[in-house]
C-alpha cells in the first residue's frame, strides 16, 4: 500500500517536471496546471510546518512562493528534479518572513509591557504571522518549563488567564508571574540578537 | 464567502495572472559558464579602461615578473570564483557551501601579498613596509568594477534571491577583484603592503558595503494587491 502511494507521488513529481519543461517553452495551459499543483503542495507544506497559522496567512505565503517561482523559473534546470527546486524557494520564503517577523516582534515587545496581562492585540496582517512560532520557539529555549507553558497557553493559544489556569492546573497569580518573567526574558533575548 | 475562501480566490487570481505571462524562456546555463561569459565582458571593459587611462610604462617587464603574475592570477581567480559562487547562490537547491568558492584563491591572493611584504621587509627594511595614502585605488577599483557589477547584478536578478547579502557581497568581490586586476596594469604600485592595504582593502570594503545592501538590491517579488 505504502509502496503504491510512493509510486503515485513519484509519478506526480515526474509530471511536474514535464509541466515545467512546457512552461519554459511558453505553454500557458501547462503553467496554470503547474501553479495549481504547486499551490496545493505548498499549502500542505506550510500547514505542516506551521499548523497554528490562519488560512489567510497560509495563502499569503503560498502566493509569495508562486511569485518567486515565476521570477526564478528560468533557473530550473530541466535535467534536475523540480520538487527540491521549489522546496528550496519555499524554505527561503519562510525564513525571510520569519526574519521580518522577528524584527517586528522586537519592536512590539518593547511596547507591550501594559499588554502582558491582558493580551488582546489584534493579529498582524500579512504573512508575518506565519512564522510566529519560529521566532518564538528560538527565544523560548531560554525559559523554564513553567514559563514556556504560560507563553504557550496565553500567547500562542490565546487563552484567557482563567482558561490557562484550568488547562495547566496552576493559579492565575502564578501564571501572571510566569508570563511576566517569560516576556522579560524573551525581550532581553531578542534585543541581544 | 469566508475570509479563507477570499484568500484562496486571491491565489487563483494570481495563478491566472501569472499563467497569462507565460513566455518561452531559455533555462539559465550552468553558473560556471555564466561566470565565464561575465568575465569576458568584465575583462573587456577592464582592458578598455587600461587603454583609455594608459598602461604603465614598465608593463612589459611586469608581464614576465612571476610575482606580479602570480598576484594577478590569484586576484583574477578570486574574482571568477566569486562570480560563479554569486550566480550559483541564486539557483534554488544549489549547495550553500558554494559561497566558499573564493576562499582558496582569496587565501592564495592574500598569501602571495603577505609573502611579498616579508620579502620587501627583508630587502628594504622598514622602508619596504612604508604605508602612504593612496585613496585613488578605491576610486579606480570602484570605477572599473562598476559596469561588470551592473552586468552581474542583472544576471543575478534572473535567479532567486535565496541569500541576497552573500550573493551581492560575492558579486561585488568579483567585480572589484577584476577591477583590481585591471588597475595594476596602469597603476605603478607594487609594494606588497600598499597593494594589500589599499587595493585588497578597497575590494574587501566594497564587497562588505554591497553585501549590507543585499536585501534591498535583490528583493523577493512583492505580492500584488487584488
Amino acid at each position: 500500500m505504502a509502496a503504491t502511494r510512493d509510486e503515485d507521488d513519484e509519478r506526480r513529481a515526474d509530471s511536474l517536471e514535464a509541466l515545467m519543461r512546457s512552461v519554459q517553452q511558453g505553454d500557458a495551459v501547462a503553467y496554470r496546471a503547474l501553479l495549481n499543483d504547486v499551490a496545493g503542495r505548498m499549502r500542505r507544506l506550510v500547514r505542516r510546518r506551521a499548523p497554528w497559522l490562519k488560512p489567510e496567512d497560509i495563502e499569503d505565503l503560498v502566493q509569495d512562493i508562486l511569485l518567486s517561482l515565476h521570477q526564478a523559473r528560468g533557473s530550473w534546470d530541466p535535467a534536475r528534479p523540480f520538487l527540491p527546486w521549489i522546496v528550496a524557494i519555499a524554505r527561503a520564503r519562510l525564513a525571510d518572513n520569519a526574519r521580518r517577523y522577528a524584527r517586528r516582534a522586537a519592536i512590539d515587545l518593547a511596547t507591550m509591557d501594559l499588554a502582558e496581562t491582558f493580551c488582546d492585540i489584534p493579529t498582524n496582517t500579512g504573512a508575518e504571522n506565519v512564522v510566529n512560532l519560529l521566532s518564538v520557539r528560538k527565544v523560548m529555549e531560554g525559559l523554564t518549563p513553567k514559563e514556556q507553558r504560560a507563553v504557550e497557553l496565553l500567547r500562542l493559544r490565546e487563552m484567557t488567564l482563567s482558561e490557562a489556569a484550568e488547562a495547566s492546573g496552576s493559579t492565575i497569580a502564578a501564571l501572571k508571574v510566569a508570563i511576566h518573567r517569560a516576556m522579560r526574558k524573551m525581550k532581553a533575548t531578542l534585543y541581544k540578537d | 464567502m469566508t475570509q479563507g475562501q477570499k484568500h484562496t480566490e486571491a491565489t487563483d487570481t494570481l495563478i491566472a495572472r501569472l499563467a497569462q505571462d507565460a513566455q518561452p524562456l531559455r533555462p539559465l546555463a550552468h553558473p560556471a559558464w555564466r561566470a565565464l561569459v561575465w568575465a569576458v565582458v568584465a575583462l573587456a571593459f577592464g582592458a578598455a579602461m587600461v587603454w583609455a587611462i594608459g598602461p604603465r610604462p614598465d608593463l612589459a617587464d611586469r608581464l614576465v615578473d612571476a610575482r606580479f603574475m602570480l598576484e594577478q592570477g590569484a586576484a583574477l581567480a578570486t574574482g571568477l570564483a566569486a562570480a560563479a559562487a554569486a550566480l550559483a547562490l541564486t539557483v534554488p537547491g544549489a549547495s550553500p557551501l558554494l559561497r566558499l568558492l573564493p576562499v582558496v584563491p582569496g587565501v592564495l591572493w592574500i598569501s602571495t601579498l603577505s609573502i611579498g611584504c616579508l620579502r620587501d621587509w627583508w630587502q628594504f627594511g622598514a622602508d619596504g613596509l612604508r604605508l602612504t595614502p593612496d585613496p585613488a585605488c578605491f576610486a579606480y577599483i570602484a570605477l572599473i568594477g562598476s559596469l561588470p557589477a551592473l552586468v552581474l547584478f542583472l544576471m543575478l536578478r534572473r535567479g532567486a534571491p535565496l541569500a541576497p547579502r552573500w550573493t551581492i557581497a560575492l558579486a561585488a568581490l568579483a567585480a572589484a577583484g577584476l577591477g583590481n586586476v585591471a588597475l595594476r596594469f596602469f597603476h605603478m604600485q607594487d609594494a606588497a603592503l600598499m597593494v594589500l592595504v589599499w587595493q585588497v582593502g578597497s575590494v574587501a570594503i566594497l564587497a562588505v558595503l554591497a553585501g549590507l545592501g543585499g536585501r534591498k538590491l535583490l528583493p523577493w517579488p512583492a505580492r500584488p494587491a487584488f
